[in-house]
Formats: C-alpha cells, sequence, structure tokens
C-alpha cells in the first residue's frame, strides 16, 4: 500500500522568492569573481597568499553553528518550549558574533597592511564579494534575536510558526552562500 | 539527530574542504561546495519535502555555479 507525501515549503513563500532574488546576486558576483580570476590568475593567487584559511575554517564552522541552533530552536517552537527555543537562538546569536569578531580582525588586518579596495582586482572583488555578504550575516543576526524576543513571548507554536521559519530560513541561506564563496575566495 | 547529522558532516566537509586544498585537489574542494550546499538545503532549509521545483531550484544553484568556476579554470 503507498501512502501519499504531503510535500510542504516551509515558511512563507514571499521570503522563498526573496532567497532566490539573493541567490541571484550571490551567483552574479560569485562568477564574477570566476571569471576574473581566469583573466587574471596571478592576481588572484598573490591576492590569496595574503589570506588565512584557518580563519575563514573558523568562520565557516561559527556560521554553520548557528545554523545549526537556529534549526534546532524551530524544532522546540513546533513542540512547544518557547523558552528553549529562545535559549537557543541567543546561543546561535553568540555563536555567530564569533564571525563577525574574526571577519572584522581580517578586515582589520587587511586594511592596515594597505590590502584595500584599490590595492588589486581581487580585493576589490573580495572587498564587494565578502562585505556583501557579511552585511547580510549582521542582518540575520538581527532577525535572530528578533525571533529570540518573539519565541521568549511565547508568539510561536504548533500550528503558528510560519514566521520563525521564513527568518530561519533567512540565515540557511546566509549559511548556503557562504559554502560556495569561502573555497572560492579562500581556497581555489 | 537528524540536524546534528547534518552539522557533523559540514564540519567534515568544510576541514575537508581546507585538506584538498593544501592537497591541490581543485575537484575535491568544488565537491564538497555542492554537497554542504546539498546538506543545507535538504537538512537545515528542509526541502526534501517541499515542492520538486522548489527543491530543484535550491539544489541547482550550487551546481549551476560550481559548474561555472569549473568551466572556466
Amino acid at each position: 500500500m503507498f501512502t501519499s507525501v504531503d510535500r510542504r515549503l516551509p515558511g512563507d513563500l514571499a521570503m522563498w522568492f526573496f532567497i532566490l532574488a539573493e541567490l541571484s546576486v550571490f551567483a552574479i558576483l560569485i562568477l564574477a569573481f570566476a571569471v576574473t580570476q581566469t583573466l587574471r590568475p596571478e592576481v588572484f593567487a598573490e591576492g590569496r597568499a595574503q589570506l588565512d584559511t584557518s580563519t575563514g575554517l573558523a568562520m565557516t564552522l561559527s556560521l554553520l553553528t548557528a545554523g545549526l541552533l537556529a534549526a534546532l530552536a524551530q524544532q522546540q517552537a513546533l513542540a512547544d518550549r518557547s523558552r528553549r527555543a529562545a535559549g537557543l537562538l541567543v546561543l546561535g546569536l553568540l555563536v555567530a558574533l564569533v564571525y563577525v569578531w574574526i571577519k572584522l580582525s581580517e578586515y582589520g588586518h587587511l586594511a592596515a597592511a594597505g590590502l584595500g579596495l584599490e590595492h588589486s582586482t581581487f580585493f576589490t572583488l573580495y572587498w564587494i564579494l565578502t562585505g556583501f555578504h557579511f552585511l547580510h550575516v549582521l542582518l540575520g543576526m538581527v532577525i535572530l534575536a528578533w525571533l529570540a524576543l518573539r519565541c521568549w513571548r511565547g508568539a510561536y507554536g504548533p500550528g503558528r510558526q510560519s514566521g520563525m521559519e521564513s527568518g530561519v530560513l533567512y540565515w540557511h541561506m546566509v549559511d548556503l552562500v557562504w559554502v560556495v564563496l569561502f573555497p572560492l575566495v579562500y581556497v581555489l | 539527530m537528524r540536524l546534528l547529522a547534518c552539522w557533523v558532516a559540514l564540519v567534515l566537509l568544510s576541514v575537508g574542504t581546507i585538506m584538498s586544498g593544501a592537497a591541490g585537489w581543485w575537484w575535491a574542494v568544488v565537491l564538497a561546495a555542492v554537497a554542504k550546499a546539498w546538506v543545507i538545503a535538504d537538512g537545515f532549509m528542509e526541502l526534501r519535502h517541499a515542492p520538486l521545483g522548489w527543491r530543484a531550484a535550491l539544489l541547482a544553484w550550487p551546481v549551476v555555479l560550481v559548474a561555472g568556476i569549473v568551466v572556466m579554470r
């Protein structure tokens, strides 16, 4: 006997169209980076040598762990454990702060070494691409903080968590972009 | 438990990315990028239960990008 599976899109449909638009913009930037790397491989090799892959890995782990905590929070909210969900979101925010701290340290180090936006083609694209992503992380953190507050007030629960799903989806989109951006900028 | 398994897979793939890059295995780096994106889409974003069109769109995004990167190498 076969049973049909109800296919369901989590969150609001509008959030998914927003995510598609964001992914399209990032795709253009990432491909621009890749095309320019093909045209000027020596400039990119020289620029990439100034970046620390272990720093990039630490930022990756920070973003992914925050994503895990946000997903766990969503599960807790669905199980009507709002306070626990709020705690997980706050923990996720703290973990995301590690990314912010590392990224700002990296930006400070590069700026102090004179490797700014106009230093080379590599650094022009590095600052634009990672800076644009960084702004998305900051917005994601504001959303996580808002969700934590709403969870604490018991706004989400079984049958009323579309808003929370949409907010958490935004954070996962930020992670999704980073896992493609990170190897291209730091490793390849 | 499933979410934790996804996170462990993502951590291992991220460490593997660094090691593959150090070894000069660029093909492993790009394959790991696609694998990580799929784990996030299907695991964290729960697209495995979503309508097929949306799931296909999100799973295709890293494939198209990585294909572009590989073609340009």
